[in-house]
């Protein structure tokens, strides 16, 4: 699930409470629900490391057909 | 001696005008007056010495003028001598123009900044958000830079997990503007689901000669072309450049476009905590609100039975009252009927010394029923004996005595 995803939920079920229905039931599901989301955003958080991979463009001479490709550097 | 046509003529004087006066080997320098456009399409301007007479009219059209040009200007015009047959005149066709002197980089892009704010490039209005957790960015710059180094250096302390495409190119030099124009190019010709969500462009600061490349209109161009939002960040806090202007968000140095783009995620860790908090609040607040309604739920339903067992007392008290007198209504009646049947108990007759004569099981109360010589018993109030009817009514067997 991706980052912004499931901030976005979270903060959908933040607004359900602030909007406060009151239902106990309904406010216990969100709230585990919101748990899990919370979870995953930390572990995502947890990332130190951002993935750099290098573009080779046509004027390198690692592709001579023109064509871009992608590269994944080290 | 030749004759000649005028149109012949005019011919050779240009054929001996250009080999004589060859434009690779020779540029003209002057100050520019009378600068103007016609139609759109063709530009003219008169070249004269400082303060001296000698006009050379030049002429070129828009598309050779790739720098903005102006009255006072100095430039250095290149291209060759030329006679209008059609109407006589001699003219400069100007194949390059350049502008030279104190301050004419600043003026040239004084003049590219005012034509590209006028077209509408800067526009506020067409500045695209920024996503708010960037998971895939595109990174234009020059891998020797420190401007790379820095952005990198600052994302990674703000934030990770992004994928970074990093397309290396020259940022200043002679190919730096068609390298940048390549990249930009290349980010928005991506298919949708693999684009990109930003474009970032950083170069460090530098002199405004430095900083061509990112004033270069065709790069400016292309930023305001990228179908991807741009964020640019050049130079230091001071420096300016066109593609900053042009570029979405405008970053006043490479670790402050890092900033812009990625959010701390000490920040972002902390806003996690306050929801969770939140949520745990509002949970315990809403418990804790229906505990008060089943506790006033409660409360209503005992002082409800409290009511109600009183009313129920009072109705038991009233039904015991009424039942009471009831009982001893029936009580005296009974006694009553007691008495009544006493006095008529045929024991207690026999008692004062009556009997019952009965024929059989039938008691005998008229004495005319029976026959002399039949038998009858007669019961007292204790024991009973048989006797023999006699005589009935002074009829029957005669007294022996």
């Amino acid at each position: 699930m991706p980052f912004s995803k499931a901030f976005e939920e979270l903060e959908g079920i933040t607004r359900w409470f602030e909007e406060g229905s009151g239902d106990l039931e309904e406010g216990l599901k969100k709230f585990e629900r919101g748990l899990e989301l919370a979870q995953v955003c930390k572990r995502y958080l947890s990332q130190v490391e951002n993935r750099i991979r290098e573009i080779k463009d046509r004027f390198s001479e690692t592709v001579l057909d023109g064509e871009e490709t992608l590269d994944r550097s080290p | 001696m030749r004759i000649l046509h005028v149109s012949e003529y005019l011919a050779l004087v240009n054929d001996v005008l250009r080999s004589e006066l060859p434009s690779e080997e020779m540029t003209v320098e002057g100050e520019i007056s009378d600068f103007r456009i016609s139609q759109g399409k063709w530009v003219s301007f008169d070249l004269k010495d400082d303060g001296g007479e000698a006009v050379l009219k030049c002429f070129l059209t828009v598309w050779q003028m790739h720098v903005p040009l102006e009255d006072g200007l100095r430039a250095r015009v290149r291209g060759c001598p030329n006679v209008y047959p059609r109407y006589g005149t001699f003219k400069f066709s100007v194949q390059e123009v350049e502008l030279v002197g104190e301050g004419a980089l600043r003026r040239t892009y004084e003049l590219l900044k005012k034509k590209l704010q006028a077209e509408g490039l800067f526009e506020g209005s067409r500045k695209r958000p920024l996503p708010r957790f960037p998971e895939r960015i595109a990174l234009i710059t020059s891998p020797d830079a420190a401007a790379y180094g820095d952005f990198l250096r600052v994302a990674r302390n703000r934030w990770g997990g992004a994928e970074i495409l990093f397309f290396p190119t020259p940022v200043q030099g002679r190919d730096a503007p068609a390298r940048l124009v390549s990249a930009l190019a290349f980010f928005s010709r991506m298919s949708e689901g693999e684009r990109p969500e930003v474009v970032v462009l950083i170069r460090g600061g530098g002199a405004l000669e430095d900083l061509h490349a990112f004033n270069d209109e065709s790069v400016a161009r292309a930023v305001f072309q990228s179908l991807i939002p741009v964020v640019c960040g050049v130079g230091h806090e001071r420096d300016e450049s066109l593609c900053d202007f042009v570029a979405d968000v405008r970053a006043s140095t490479p670790s402050n476009a890092a900033e812009r783009l990625f959010p701390s995620r000490v920040d972002v860790a902390r806003e996690v905590t306050s929801i969770v908090r939140f949520m745990e609040d509002q949970l315990t607040s809403s418990a804790a609100e229906r505990h008060r309604l089943i506790a006033d739920a409660a409360r209503t339903m005992t002082f409800a039975l409290e009511r109600n067992r009183g009313r129920f007392e009072i109705s038991v008290r009233w039904l015991n009252e009424r039942t009471s007198s009831w009982c001893q209504r029936w009580d005296e009646r009974l006694r009553q009927q007691e008495r009544v049947l006493g006095s008529v108990d045929p024991k207690r007759v026999l008692a004062r010394g009556y009997g019952i004569v009965t024929d059989g099981r039938r008691v005998v109360t008229d004495a005319s029923t029976l026959a002399s010589g039949r038998e009858v018993t007669v019961q007292l109030a204790r024991g009973s004996f048989e006797a023999e009817v006699i005589r009935v009514n002074g009829r029957g067997r005669q007294k022996l005595l």
